[in-house]
């Protein structure tokens, strides 16, 4: 935990580095989270380009709130609160058709993923897909607050009590999600083992 | 060891085992009840896959130019707000002009007919004047800002993470 109590630290160091008009501490904390918000993002929305957009609009808000920004919590939690409440809008909103992306559809400018020399079967690769796609509509099921703390727990390695800051509820009602959520997952997906 | 199953609290300790994240003394004690629990087995089993399937879900690259869109949005911004308050600003000082006056010709008024300290008007117009220089002052910044973060930010480093 030391680790992780050295990162809260610098981050929101760099953060009140912004608030002083740093802008080169905004583009340090930008490198170091960019990626985590888009994949959380692009987990719960399961669109590439949505979550992007949402990440442009995470980041601005960060960027935005410099200025009245106070340490008050781990600088993570707030960014993952901000990246949460815009996951939840979206698909709240139901702006989220939940088509899934076609493996040949990508953004404006990404690269396309190199494949290695020992690549898989086309059977082999068909079935890790069908097995792949389990998994997303799987998750996509969730409930977006179960859907959330799921990934949060799964991907960031998250801590009870930082989802439940993230969340604004208490660390007995994240217990609760996950334990739901995981049960959802395990009817849905144990046969895979 | 009572069985985890049998209370709702007690269950996040076979969720934290599957996921490994369980101590080492909690996870042997578990462990030994797992070889006389069937129903504890088969939940760990089921989590144990759940947690496996889910490893298999990586995300995709960002794209390229993740930071310039972002940076051209900031800095448009940006400039987005200095327009407005250049022409808020504008806007202040013609509106203000007239009120100036009035302002001015009450004084002069107030001041023929009994001659006494500055007045309330008098007040609001140095007010207003004094916004201005910290109105430029905090543009200034801004662009200090934008200036550092390009300067970081070329080339575009958004480079694919996974």
């Amino acid at each position: 935990m030391g680790g992780a109590t050295a990162a809260l630290d610098y981050d929101a160091e760099l953060m009140l580095r912004v608030k002083d008009g740093d802008g080169a501490s905004f583009a340090q904390l930008l490198e170091k989270h960019r990626s985590p918000v888009i994949h959380f993002l692009y987990r719960m929305v399961q669109q590439q380009a949505v979550a992007e957009e949402l990440a442009q609009e995470v980041f601005l808000r960060v960027y935005r709130s410099r200025a009245t920004y106070e340490p008050t919590a781990k600088f993570t939690t707030w960014l993952f609160r901000i990246a949460t409440h815009l996951a939840l809008n979206q698909l709240r909103d139901g702006r989220n058709e939940r088509s899934q992306e076609r493996l040949d559809e990508r953004p404006e400018g990404m690269p396309a993923v190199e494949v290695e020399d020992r690549r898989p079967s086309v059977e082999q690769s068909m079935v890790r897909q069908a097995a792949l796609d389990e998994v997303r509509r799987a998750v996509a099921d969730l409930p977006g607050k179960q859907r959330a703390a799921v990934l949060m727990h799964k991907y960031r390695e998250m801590e009870y009590t930082q989802i439940a800051k993230v969340l604004n509820c208490s660390e007995s009602a994240v217990k609760s999600l996950l334990f739901r959520a995981y049960e959802t997952l395990r009817a849905r997906l144990a046969h895979m083992a | 060891m009572k069985c985890p199953l049998e209370t709702r609290e007690d269950r996040e300790i076979l969720v934290a085992y599957s996921s490994r994240a369980l101590n080492a003394g909690d996870a042997g004690r578990l462990e030994a009840h797992l070889e006389s629990c069937a129903a504890c087995a088969e939940f760990v089993r089921g989590q144990r896959a759940v947690w496996e399937a889910l490893d298999g879900w990586e995300a995709a690259p960002v794209s390229a130019g993740f930071d310039r869109r972002l940076m051209a949005r900031i800095a448009g911004q940006a400039s987005w707000r200095e327009r407005l308050r250049g022409r808020l600003g504008m806007l202040l000082v013609y509106r203000a002009l007239p009120a100036t006056a009035v302002a001015a010709l009450v004084v002069v008024g107030v001041m023929l007919e009994r001659p006494s300290p500055p007045s309330v008007p008098q007040r609001a117009k140095a007010q207003v004047e004094a916004l201005q220089p910290d109105q430029v002052v905090r543009a200034l910044d801004e662009m200090e800002v934008l200036d550092q973060f390009n300067h970081r930010m070329k080339p575009d480093s958004s480079a694919p993470e996974m």
